[in-house]
């Protein structure tokens, strides 16, 4: 008798045991149902920004404060910061070169693109083709662009072959002026620009006509109507592209393929930060000094893109 | 009877007058009109123009693409060239490897994007925004800052000098951008067809796959073409993921190192511009077929502000 009961106890632990898992009022038990199935499906996601992204980043961050070659650590403190910004013989030359490049040519982008959008905006038969025409240049890779404008710029190329008929010569990408040869990227730029025409169109067809109807009666002129309805209709689209364009600006690296001394042009005149990095790190492998610079880089346009996002809140309190 | 006959005198010639203005009007529309259809041929012409250059030199003899004269119509057309570029072993060899990546990655990419955005879009977790908003913020992250620990990390585990680093990295949703578009459309399709398929008991991954990822076809289309592009083109991967000169080149690396080169043979000249066409064919025949897609997800990109 006594082991029967024994017996029953027994497997009645077992039972409860078995089905143990449903404890549904615990909190915990609770929580993983509900985020489980979410968590997941952004799991993919959660590991490739912890290895590929947050790691790296923390890694860069504490090499910036050591010289680090490849196989042993120094500790230097702010040394690679304080050297960057005194004795680098290259570094404000990068500096200035890239926010020469990246400050104009956003610009002259934008405004180019939005007058070919006009252009192409115009309730025209046929128009479309244009569209495609226009756009055409954006779908060809960098690598062959780069190819075939070093090759059009060369020194007997076929610009320098035209430029003769008017008794003028230039060196475009390898002039030794900064203002020349990165002027020559603006001209090359200007070849892409279908990508912002696209954007702009898509900017245009989101402003509601009755708007410029209402301010043509009103008297408003083509610049009022652009000033007035055109730039703030278009702003929240614009605004992200833009911003977005800077960063990108700022790491250029095509000047690798048509810069002539491995990136630089003639007397660093296309010498760009993406490039410098790039030549510290992997030709150099001062992988410590190439963190510090990167640093420098993210930081400058994390204050840069905070600026842009700072000036447009208060522009759109004022409106 | 006369002050009435003046009122239609006068009334008649207003009616001309107006008239008149507006021929003159209508004139001046069509001259604006031929006008801007001049300019925009005008901006066509330049636009193509290099691209146009770039076929012709393809197509021209080593001495043609030598000469101190500018040529810009062969005499004979070189398609020699092509065949030529097809025979060298370098091109070749790189050709197939940004076949291997492109392949992966045009499966992974795709998959992993729409898999993370599903998540996203259709389940609710604890810090959901927050990981949404970090991962938005590492666009704005410039690569650089990555690059080096990678490169350091990737050559402890051996994976340098091999394909790895331009494919495995892409099984995580292959970046930000793809993963918010997905989410976007995701959210623009109607929720109710998911709960149905909940309600009659199917569990969320096969909601995924069965319901969901069917649905999507324009942005996995889009995703596509862009990683198609993105991978076509990219010769920086393979630039910093290399050791030394045994590793796997892709295509548009071969072309970089091609361009980069500071001695190349003239008779390499025409072959290399017939790389570009090549290089600059597929991208074209992309947009072609999609380009609606296309387009439409530009404005969609822009609409992310």
């Amino acid at each position: 008798m006594f082991s029967t009961v024994k017996s029953k106890t027994e497997t009645g632990t077992a039972e409860a045991f078995a089905s143990r898992p449903p404890r549904k009022n615990s909190k915990l038990y609770k929580f993983w149902k509900n985020n489980r199935e979410g968590w997941m499906f952004v799991s993919p996601l959660v590991i490739g920004l912890a290895i590929f992204t947050v790691y790296p980043m923390v890694q860069s961050l504490i090499w910036a404060f050591y010289t680090y070659t490849g196989n042993r650590y120094y500790f230097v403190g702010f040394g690679n910061f304080v050297h960057m910004f005194t004795v680098d013989p290259y570094f404000w030359k990068v500096c200035g070169n890239t926010c020469f490049y990246a400050f104009l040519s956003v610009p002259i982008v934008l405004i180019a693109s939005y007058l070919l959008a006009t252009l192409v905006n115009l309730p025209y038969k046929g128009i479309g083709i244009f569209r495609v025409v226009y756009y055409l240049p954006c779908v060809i890779p960098g690598i062959v662009s780069g190819l075939l404008w070093k090759d059009i710029f060369a020194t007997n190329g076929i610009f320098n072959s035209l430029f003769a008929l008017f008794g003028y010569h230039s060196e475009f990408f390898q002039s030794p002026s900064m203002y020349v040869a990165i002027s020559s990227i603006f001209l090359m730029n200007l070849w892409g620009i279908g990508g912002g025409m696209i954007l702009w169109l898509s900017a245009f067809k989101a402003i509601p006509t009755q708007l410029y109807e209402a301010a043509k009666i009103d008297g408003g002129g083509v610049l009022a109507r652009f000033w007035y309805i055109t730039i703030p209709m278009s702003m929240p689209m614009i605004f992200f592209n833009v911003v977005t364009m800077l960063i990108g600006s700022f790491q250029i690296n095509g000047t690798l393929v048509y810069g002539s001394n491995g990136g630089k042009g003639e007397e660093e005149a296309l010498y760009m930060f993406g490039v410098y990095i790039y030549n510290e790190a992997f030709v150099s492998t001062k992988y410590g000094y190439a963190s510090a610079l990167s640093w420098f880089l993210l930081v400058f346009i994390a204050l840069l893109t905070g600026l842009l996002f700072f000036i447009r809140g208060r522009m759109n309190r004022e409106d | 009877m006369s002050e009435t006959q003046a009122a239609v005198r006068t009334k008649v010639r207003q009616k001309h007058e107006a008239s008149r203005f507006n021929r003159s009007q209508k004139r001046r529309e069509k001259i604006f009109r031929i006008a801007m259809y001049v300019l925009m041929t005008l901006i066509g012409v330049i636009l193509i123009f290099p691209y146009f250059f770039m076929v012709m030199k393809s197509l021209m003899t080593s001495e043609e693409v030598a000469s101190a004269e500018i040529v810009i119509i062969p005499a004979v057309p070189q398609f020699v060239n092509y065949l030529r570029f097809f025979q060298d072993e370098g091109y070749i060899s790189g050709l197939v490897n940004t076949l291997y990546v492109i392949i992966f990655n045009l499966i992974a990419v795709p998959l992993s994007a729409t898999f993370v955005a599903f998540g996203f879009a259709r389940c609710d977790f604890r810090g959901k925004n927050a990981l949404f908003a970090f991962m938005l913020s590492t666009m704005m992250l410039p690569s650089v800052v990555t690059q080096v620990p990678l490169y350091v990390l990737y050559s402890k585990i051996g994976w340098l000098n091999t394909l790895y680093p331009l494919t495995i990295p892409n099984l995580t949703g292959g970046g930000a951008i793809y993963i918010f578009l997905a989410r976007s459309y995701f959210q623009s399709l109607p929720k109710e067809i998911d709960e149905a398929a909940k309600i009659d008991g199917a569990g969320s991954i096969r909601r995924y796959f069965y319901i969901s990822l069917p649905l999507c076809k324009p942005i996995i289309i889009y995703i596509m073409v862009n990683v198609f592009n993105a991978n076509w083109g990219d010769f920086y991967g393979p630039l910093v993921w290399r050791l030394d000169d045994s590793f796997p080149s892709t295509l548009a690396y071969r072309v970089f190192y091609m361009v980069t080169q500071t001695v190349v043979s003239a008779d390499m000249v025409n072959v290399r511009m017939a790389a570009g066409v090549f290089m600059s064919l597929f991208p074209a025949i992309l947009f072609f077929i999609f380009q609606k897609q296309l387009i439409e997800g530009v404005a969609m990109d822009g609409l992310k502000g």
